[in-house]
């Protein structure tokens, strides 16, 4: 699941040193020889793969939990190699709690806890991090939010101190607000000249809806951020942060003795009303009634994405749903990449992966392919889906995923940053402590039968709605006779003031 | 030389393991974690191996540098080091065709990539202990075997996946084809940096079987590769695995290292581009520095820092906090091996011109030119250096994790463990440095300035007045 992400955001990726891109899972052969060398040949140990010895016992995170007086939770992990801590405050409330009409509140509130606290404003809160050796990281999610530091152990109490200056007491000074708020702005217009931002944006409209808490972006539009107020920014913070409503996760060199010590030190005294929010509702069921089309002339790409909502963190389908979508799009050699990018040269990468939430998340599916092979691409990527059915998932491509994702878990769990994201996650989707050995176990008895039901069920093609980003005529005469429904254009609210996309 | 130690010891028919066992340099208090413990050797046939032992968790990295990257290639053949790379990921004489990766996912690896750039090309993987004999199995045969499963289609199939990638990072990519131009510009031919390490699509096209034959015979012996191996493992059983899988590799002689005469600007190349992916202007101001671990590379490492790393950095300060001209600040020294690249990035808020950022970033300039930097904007860099540093050592693999670590300190110095020297070139860096290094090297006449704006259709309305 922590997969699916990438699958989304990676096509994005791409710097000065290009790089092979392993994409999100797949049915591979074994280890086994491709032509076995001659006899008699001094190298022909090297025919045969080596038989791999006695696995490891599965290293998985430890997480610690205490609860403060006043409803905060403490999380930590404690992990001592490196004199190195990740501290972050996680807020339970985020873009899913924006007011309907106000998208991107709850990015610009948690965003403005950096614009001044205590009596630091912008640039010497900016130094006082610096002295640290470090800068705050911060992100806004639709289940929660997180601002978070990196330091050395010894500048630990030094961040605790300005973190919880920032959570407990932000200035919202309004020339800074103003500020904040056109460059949000700017943002959007730089977001939306993405190929991939605009086939985000119609992801989530066209899956969710355009109302539904999870049917919008994080950063909100154009009309709705200019429309947002300091009263606002207020109002949000005053309803939604508070100890009973956030966690501080510490990870790394301390013990859960000591993370308690420094959280009623920092954040004991802290006093506010805020709960954390309900679960969104379930969201429609999913009938693809057309296929949405982002003009974007004569680009060399088109981008391609298909989803539906599929499930919330701690559904019974979650692990066969898992092992299901990694056979057809999770790994680099699963079905779709290897189709569309070693066998056809298509695309440079496909991927597909589930993002089970606090309330139903999405399943998607993306790739970028060259403009010209639109049609042939998007038809190769409704066979695969088809072939879910008509070529059942075997028995060797589900044992290699299971294998994979099982075995990859103790290396997803190498930084400091990554244990503190992870618990940051099972506060924002209140999962239990022991989370990652239920996923371990769930991924390790999931039937083949329990898996294929999963397959047919949420990778439907029937029921995935289709955003491509590309060239409009191309588009037009490429995917009109593959006869997947109606063709929809739909431009992304862009600029403030004009009138809303279709949804 | 190293390599001679080593092939004498073999005579004596032992596991080529010669090359004495090195500590790492001693570092200063408080900076003990920094240091990481080593052994390096090299086998009769020229490669090397460096192994560190990490038991943090039950996995192992596979890390192989070859001394090889774009900086490498002939003329008319851009791309080819990196279209290269892709073909080590097609199977060789005894891992079926296209399999490579799909087989070590479906182990649990992790951290698991091929990576290109001008200096040197890279492969990479961390499996669970108990596979790290598969891993060492698959890069040999690619090392040794390559070409005995090599067809031409395999090599048309992946030059499209290139152009593929091409075109997501470059022609489909905010400012892609603007950035390349800079690029360009910056190290004109016959400068061997003057291509993208992606490649033209002309060149990708004029990729033959051939040229794959002769790249690999070339530059892929093992005497030109360093395979590091870093994590929770055996040290004796770990090095009689690499003498069985790599030890009978043959050996080529070391090939030379094309010398080039480093690029000098003399007057300032401007570039005014339409930018037709991205919707706001950027402005891009770009110089050549010395190369990594040259004299001035830690000071531009330094300067940028103070420049644009926080909000509280003079250029995000004065741009973005207090004159809101520019929606965001990049400012980067990227270190390479013959010349380095310092630049300064600046989108601008819709309606802003390029050419106010330019005066604006210049009047910055010209005042660490006359004034330095504070101490305490020096003290506030190296202390992130510092952690940057260390952070980097918490993953034994993947981009920048200790395998990369090691493998960089070795391909650029030749020590592994350079961490301590490292770290000491940015104790001398002083304020007058900085002042000089602005003075000499960032120069208004010897800088590319590029203008990447949408064309005038496509931009957002203006939000403070148009200065065109």
């Amino acid at each position: 699941m922590r997969r699916l992400i990438t699958a989304l955001v990676s096509l994005s990726l791409a710097g000065c040193a290009s790089q092979q891109k392993p994409t999100p899972a797949e049915p591979a052969p074994a280890p086994a020889p491709a032509t076995p060398a001659a006899p008699a040949d001094a190298e022909a140990f090297r025919a045969t793969a080596p038989q791999p010895g006695k696995p490891p016992e599965l290293v998985l995170p430890v997480f610690q939990k205490a609860t403060l007086d006043n409803g905060l939770t403490v999380l930590v992990s404690t992990r001592r190699e490196l004199p190195l801590v990740y501290a972050g405050l996680v807020f339970a409330a985020g873009s899913a709690q924006d007011p309907v009409g106000k998208p991107g509140l709850a990015d610009l509130t948690y965003r403005m806890l950096l614009e001044g606290a205590g009596t630091r404003d912008t640039v010497a809160l900016d130094n006082a991090l610096g002295d640290l050796g470090t800068s705050a990281m911060q992100d806004v999610s639709p289940d929660g939010s997180r601002l978070g530091v990196r330091v050395l152990t010894r500048n630990l109490d030094g961040a605790l101190a300005l973190l919880s200056d920032m959570a407990l007491r932000p200035t919202f000074a309004p020339k800074a607000f103003e500020r904040r708020k056109k460059q949000q702005l700017a943002d959007l217009v730089r977001r939306l000249g993405s190929p991939n931002a605009l086939g985000q944006l119609v992801f989530l409209s066209s899956t969710f809806g355009s109302t539904h808490p999870y049917g919008h972006s994080a950063t909100g539009t154009p009309d709705s951020v200019q429309s947002l107020t300091l009263e606002d920014v207020q109002g949000f913070y005053k309803k939604q942060v508070g100890p009973a409503a956030a966690a501080l996760v510490l990870t790394g060199d301390i013990s859960l003795e000591d993370a308690v010590a420094l959280a009623r030190k920092h954040l004991g005294g802290w006093k506010a009303p805020a709960v954390p929010p309900a679960a969104p509702p379930a969201p429609p069921a999913s009938t693809r009634q057309a296929v949405y089309v982002v003009p974007k002339p004569g680009l060399d790409q088109t981008v391609m994405m298909l989803g539906r909502p599929a499930i919330a963190a701690g559904n019974p389908d979650e692990f066969a749903l898992d092992l299901a979508t990694t056979v057809f799009g999770g790994f680099f050699g699963s079905r779709l990449n290897m189709n569309l990018r070693e066998d056809k040269g298509y695309s440079y990468g496909a991927g597909a992966g589930i993002d089970p939430r606090l309330g139903v998340g999405p399943l998607s599916a993306a790739t970028s392919v060259r403009a010209d092979v639109t049609g042939p691409a998007l038809g190769e990527t409704m066979k695969e889906l088809h072939g879910l059915k008509s070529r059942p998932i075997t028995e060797k491509e589900l044992e290699a995923a299971r294998e994979g994702l099982i075995r990859a878990f103790p290396g997803s769990f190498e930084t400091v940053e990554g244990l503190g994201s992870s618990a940051a996650v099972l506060f924002m989707k209140r999962q239990p402590l022991d989370e990652y050995s239920r996923t371990v176990e769930g991924l390790r008895t999931a039937t083949a039968a329990e898996v294929q039901r999963a397959a047919e069920k949420y990778l439907d093609p029937a029921t995935l709605q289709i955003i491509l980003v590309g060239d409009p005529l191309l588009i037009q005469e490429q995917v009109t006779p593959l006869n997947l429904g109606k063709l929809m254009p739909v431009e992304p609210d862009t600029e403030p003031g004009k009138p809303r996309a279709t949804r | 030389m190293k390599a001679l130690a080593a092939a004498a010891l073999v005579l004596f028919g032992l596991p080529a393991l010669a090359q004495a066992t090195q500590e790492a340099k001693p570092l200063e208090p408080g900076r003990e974690a920094l240091a990481i413990p080593y052994e390096k050797y090299t086998l009769p046939n020229g490669l090397e191996v460096i192994l560190s032992v990490d038991r943090k968790l039950p996995i192992v990295s596979v890390n192989l540098w070859y001394h090889v990257g774009a900086y490498h290639e002939q003329p008319g053949r851009t791309g080819f080091a990196h279209l290269f790379e892709h073909m080590m990921f097609q199977g060789s004489r005894n891992v079926a065709d296209d399999v490579h990766i799909s087989m070590l996912e479906q182990l649990g690896a992790t951290d698991l990539n091929g990576t290109t750039s001008f200096d040197r090309t890279n492969y990479f993987e961390t499996v669970p202990t108990h596979h790290l004999e598969t891993a060492l199995w698959m890069e040999s045969d690619r090392m040794g075997f390559l070409l005995d499963a090599l067809t031409p289609e395999k090599l048309a199939t992946q030059k499209e996946v290139v152009k593929n990638e091409r075109r997501q990072g470059t022609e489909a990519a905010p400012y892609g084809l603007a950035q390349e131009e800079a690029w360009h510009a910056l190290f004109p031919l016959p400068h061997p940096y003057h291509g993208s390490v992606i490649g033209s699509m002309k060149d990708l096209d004029a990729a033959t079987v051939d040229d794959v034959k002769d790249f690999f015979r070339k530059w892929y012996a093992p005497s030109n590769a360093t395979l590091a191996v870093v994590g929770d493992f055996d040290v004796a059983k770990t090095k009689a695995l690499i003498e069985k899988y790599f030890g009978s590799l043959p050996s080529h002689p070391k090939p030379t290292k094309p010398q080039v005469a480093p690029v000098k600007h003399t007057k300032p190349v401007v570039i005014r581009f339409e930018e037709r992916v991205a919707t706001l202007p950027l402005l891009s101001i770009q110089w050549l520095t010395p190369g990594y671990f040259e004299n001035g590379d830690a000071t531009a490492d330094v300067l940028a820092t103070v420049l644009g790393t926080g909000k509280a950095s003079r250029l995000y300060r004065r741009l973005v906090l207090e004159k809101q001209l520019a929606q965001s600040v990049t400012v980067a020294q990227q270190s390479q091996g013959a010349q380095s690249v310092f630049s300064i990035d600046v989108t601008a808020r819709p309606g802003v011109s390029t050419d106010a950022l330019l005066k604006e970033v210049d009047a910055v300039l010209e005042d660490v030119r006359k004034n330095g930097l504070t101490p305490e904007e020096i003290q506030r860099a190296r202390t992130r250096i510092d952690t940057r540093m260390l952070a980097g050592l918490q993953s034994i693999g993947g981009f920048g994790g200790k395998a990369d670590v090691l493998q960089s300190y070795n391909h650029f110095v030749g020590e592994p463990s350079y961490v301590a020297q490292d770290l000491a070139r940015y104790e001398s860096v002083t304020p007058e440095a900085v002042k000089q290094f602005t003075r000499d090297t960032l120069r208004p006449d010897a800088r590319v300035i590029l203008h990447a704006v949408p064309a005038p259709r496509k931009q957002a309305p203006a939000e403070s007045k148009e200065r065109h």
